[in-house]
């Protein structure tokens, strides 16, 4: 962990490093071709973080243009994949979001950022070590810098809690006595223990996968859907949705919203932005009934997150000062605070994390220092390596999901046909 | 028949309308919305008083103003063109005989039978290629013939353009482009009239196209445009509702207008 | 006009537009996604990163159990939504041409907005209608029929219907004004013609009205068919993307999308969207047949 004397050198050092290579951008002919203006490929709202810092970056580097692309967010990585396929239009930095960043840097499309020309290992221990280590490839180099990211938690309504004569301890002890408390919360409050089942499947596989491993492939490459974390994860769905206790609404659909707003949903599991976005528009209603708690049995994760990455094909000049522009978006500590307060996005910059914002507590949450147990979370989140069939094999697991819980067919049934599936698969 | 089966007849048409209208009707009661209120289930019934509000976050989020300018002259262009090359061509097909007719059909027929999406990356590289990334013309000008502006004008044509009329044409020596432009096309008018409107109405709402191609927000056709105030997370949804209805106003406008093209086309189609 | 075109070219000069577009902007990519329907490609790692691989692809496609599964969904749906389109689209617009007079534009215009309507208005509002607990569409059948709540957005056996309806919903105008169109090209005086000779409205129906529509119900069978099959947007807004529970609204387009956007497999994709060329070509040519064998063609 960094000291608080450490970080005006790391950021002096980032400072001087940048500095030194705009002034001799403007002497050298890669100021030439630098002219055409840099561009940074963005989405909602991670464009309007981009934005803000470009207006500073003009006043820094007035021989230098840059501007934003903003598209929505499907449509921007489809308009990345289409650039990279092709090298035609490439943008200079591309914002990528953690679950395309798995898929991107599999293959080769993305700049290796650990070569001596760019040299990131040494911001390696700047951000927080998930983050990081997320953005490499499959030959350990990092391919981006991360940016924010989302620590997952548990939110829950303490005045149902509190009605249905429970204690955040019943909910957190284990997975399985989380079920049980949400029987008594059924009982008692009439509100569900969860919207969507599947979350409660996915934190269990999350939790029981090996330090290291991929959520649905081992090391080697090969499918592990029969192993004991998913046998426990689907038998748990399995009672959950016999006893009731799912809603049975997808996050971000109108009735979730609507059974937030109603109260009808006890918990849910999230990323902390959850608590921004439900108190401005969701559920604004529900405010100071909510607290979060860590996930149960210390299972941590992330919902989410941005990072930036350089396309390979890029010219070499373009992307020097592509990387330059990269560092001042991830490494200024007072830019990760700023984006933060403004548009909720958790800073995976270590320097950033150490603020008085922190100790401050969330009106939403009740007064909760909910950013100190984010902050936890952050720092214990496990590494989960990314497979090219990691999309497929979700869907795959949903649908067999669905099958146990729709059509009661029997599990190790489900896991193996979902196995099958996956062998068949795992090689193309 | 019947009067009270008439009645009920009108009375089921009437349903109807009302059903087919009513998501209608709530996408302009969401566009004076708050985006907490929008996401109510059931949805609120009546008009609140959020427009202005909404249509403010439009404007500052886009350059939303050039963007329906952008829509309006892609619309126009496209339609413009399609009308043009389709009855050309489907007039062909349908009233004259030439070798390779029927594989040339074929042709046009197949190219309906693609998904456009798996064109996308060939498309990016012609585009660039031709260096028509981030130009209009590259929303207007590769779609214009359009199979389905074919086929169309090809059916309408085969039913509607008597080949008698067009070889007294003949006889009294007149050429062939000037029967199709002078006889064929007059007798074709309600045809044209729903291909007008079908391809501007495409042309409006095609995404796909504009995303290719399009790259800065200052070019954006209006889907695009809208489609970047939407996010899983913090989706504008008011502004959102606000621009998509006032993104179909055009459209009915033009709905009104070639109605009237439709049923004057009754009294051009009836003598005969 | 000194210089005449001889009326052999005339042809060829019409068609013209039509071939120049297409060799510029429609061959290529045609040749492209055949070639790619042969390789295995990684898209974001550049054009040179693909791989022969030969009928590889298609042996995948053809042993997938998805592709197989999204094909059933894709009939099931194109049948379900277009069949009833048309049978309602065509008397709607013969009672509307025949009524209604002054209100005939505005209730065809009423029918027709759904195909105007924005597709994220389409997915809030259908979202919000179909919503299990609170949607309207549940309270209505609850109040009509007594039945109990249908979570059509997530069972599997419910999200077929939902989407059907909603395809249902939007092109059922859209063949309104084609059939309207077409009912303006039939000659006043043949059924003055034909009530003089005593026929009722029926037979008029028959005689008259069906014949000189056929050329009409042909395209718009043809487009419900191609589009039937290629139908990607519906479900696709309507399922975020996914599928539904259990892919039971994934279309064949939907899974076409995904294989090359989400699971990164463009060509695995390529050999399905032509195998899929096969099955509408074939289709499509069905269509003809039936509809051409029976009459002599003017």
């Amino acid at each position: 962990m960094s000291s608080s004397t450490a970080l005006p050198r790391r950021h002096l050092l980032a400072a001087a490093f940048g500095g030194a290579f705009s002034g001799a951008a403007t002497v050298s002919p890669a100021a030439q071709a630098a002219q055409a203006p840099l561009t940074v490929a963005a989405f909602p709202l991670v464009d309007v973080i981009a934005k803000d810092l470009l207006k500073g970056w003009q006043q820094r580097h007035p021989e230098v243009r840059a501007h934003v692309i903003s598209r929505q967010y499907d449509d921007h990585h489809t308009a990345m994949t289409t650039a990279l396929s092709t090298s035609g239009h490439l943008p200079d930095v591309i914002a990528l979001e953690t679950s395309y960043l798995g898929r991107f840097s599999l293959g080769t499309g993305l700049e290796d950022l650990s070569a001596p020309a760019f040299g990131a290992e040494r911001f390696r221990g700047s951000f927080v070590p998930f983050a990081i280590d997320t953005a490499r490839n499959r030959q350990g180099a990092i391919v981006a810098l991360p940016s924010d990211i989302g620590p997952g938690s548990l939110f829950y309504r303490a005045d149902l809690l509190g009605q249905a004569g429970l204690k955040e301890a019943d909910l957190t002890r284990s997975w399985e006595s989380y079920v049980e408390a949400g029987i008594q919360l059924k009982a008692r409050t009439g509100a569900y223990l969860i919207g969507d089942v599947r979350l409660l499947k996915d934190i269990i596989v999350r939790g029981g996968t090996p330090a290291g491993e991929g959520q649905f492939f081992d090391n080697q490459q090969r499918p592990q859907i029969t192993s004991p974390r998913f046998v426990r994860a689907f038998e748990l769905a399995k009672k959950v949705r016999q006893l009731g206790l799912d809603a049975r609404v997808e996050v971000w659909q109108n009735d979730w919203a609507e059974m937030l707003k109603r109260g009808r949903l006890a918990t849910e599991m999230s990323g902390g932005w959850m608590a921004g976005q439900m108190a401005n528009w969701v559920a604004p209603g529900t405010a100071g009934k909510w607290r979060v708690a860590q996930l149960p049995e210390n299972t941590y994760c992330s919902y989410g997150g941005t990072y930036y990455a350089i396309p390979r094909r890029s010219a070499p000049e373009r992307k020097q000062l592509a990387w330059q522009l990269i560092q001042e978006l991830t490494l200024d500590r007072q830019r990760q605070l700023d984006a933060f307060r403004s548009q909720d996005a958790f800073p995976a910059l270590l320097a950033a994390q150490e603020d008085v914002f922190f100790d401050q507590p969330v009106p939403f949450l009740g007064g909760q220092k909910a950013r100190q147990l984010w902050r936890d979370a952050a720092r214990r989140i496990p590494v989960v390596k990314m497979h090219k069939q990691h999309k497929f094999a979700d869907e795959v697991i949903n649908a067999e999901l669905d099958n146990v819980l729709e059509y009661g067919k029997p599990i190790p049934q489900a896991l193996q046909d979902a196995q099958a599936l996956l062998v068949h698969r795992a090689n193309r | 028949m019947l009067k009270t089966s008439r009645l009920l007849a009108y009375a089921i048409v009437g349903v109807g309308a009302l059903i087919m209208l009513a998501p209608f009707y709530f996408m302009f009661v969401f566009a004076t919305q708050s985006r907490t209120d929008i996401f109510n289930v059931p949805p609120p019934l009546f008009f609140s008083t959020e427009l202005l509000n909404n249509i403010a976050v439009l404007t500052t989020r886009l350059p939303f103003w050039k963007n329906v300018g952008w829509s309006l002259y892609v619309g126009l262009m496209s339609t413009a063109l399609t009308l043009l090359f389709c009855s050309m061509a489907g007039y062909a097909f349908a009233m004259l005989e030439f070798r390779f007719k029927k594989a040339l059909f074929a042709l046009v027929m197949a190219t309906m039978m693609v998904p456009a999406f798996m064109n996308m990356i060939p498309s990016f590289m012609v585009m660039d290629a031709l260096g028509w990334i981030d130009t209009h013309r590259a929303l207007y000008l590769p779609g214009a013939a359009s199979a389905f502006g074919i086929f169309l004008m090809r059916q309408f044509a085969a039913s509607t353009v008597p080949k008698e009329l067009l070889n007294a044409a003949r006889i009294d020596g007149a050429s062939e482009l000037g029967i199709y432009w002078r006889i064929a096309l007059p007798l074709m008018k309600p045809a044209l009239g729903t291909l007008g409107l079908i391809t501007f109405i495409s042309s409006w709402n095609n995404f796909m196209n504009p995303l290719i191609v399009m790259r800065t927000a200052e070019n954006y056709t209006l889907p695009l445009a809208l489609r970047s105030l939407f996010s899983t997370t913090s989706t504008e949804w008011g502004a959102l509702m606000a621009g998509s209805a006032i993104a179909t106003l055009p459209l009915i406008v033009l709905f009104v207008i070639s109605s009237r093209q439709l049923i004057a086309g009754l009294t051009a189609g009836a003598v005969k | 006009m000194n210089f005449r075109i001889p009326a052999a070219w005339a042809p060829y000069i019409l068609v013209s537009p039509f071939l120049i577009l297409f060799a510029v902007f429609g061959l290529f990519p045609l040749l492209f996604s055949l070639w790619l329907a042969f390789q295995s490609w990684e898209p974001t790692s550049g054009l040179d990163a693909m791989k022969f691989v030969g009928l590889d692809n298609f042996v995948f496609a053809l042993t997938d159990g998805w592709f197989w599964k999204s094909l059933r969904n894709t009939l099931w749906l194109a049948v379900a939504s277009g069949v009833p389109q048309h049978l309602v689209a065509l008397p709607l617009a013969v009672f509307l041409h025949q009524g209604f007079g002054r209100w005939r534009g505005l209730f065809s215009g009423a029918y027709f907005l759904p195909y105007i309507t924005s597709t994220v208005a389409i997915a809030m509002l259908f979202g919000s209608l179909f919503s299990t607990d609170y949607g309207l569409v549940n309270q209505a059948l609850h109040a009509m029929f007594g039945t109990e709540n249908i979570n059509w957005m997530r069972s599997p056996e419910a999200i077929k219907p939902a989407v059907a309806i909603v395809v249902f919903w939007r092109y059922v105008g859209f063949n309104l004004v084609l059939y309207l169109a077409a009912l303006q090209t039939i000659p006043r005086d043949l059924y003055q013609a034909a009530t003089l000779d005593g026929a009722g409205p029926w037979q008029q129906f028959l005689r008259i009205t069906l014949p000189g529509l056929k050329p009409m119900i042909l395209f718009g069978v043809t487009l419900s068919v191609i589009g039937g099959l290629q139908l990607f947007e519906e479900p696709f807004i309507l399922t975020n993307g996914k599928g539904g529970a259990d892919q039971a609204a994934m279309t064949v387009g939907m899974y076409l999308y995904r294989l090359a956007f989400d699971f990164s497999d463009f060509g695995g994709a390529s050999a399905l969207a032509w195998i899929m060329f096969g099955v509408i070509a074939a289709l499509t040519w069905l269509t003809n047949k039936a509809f051409a064998d029976r009459r002599v063609q003017p």
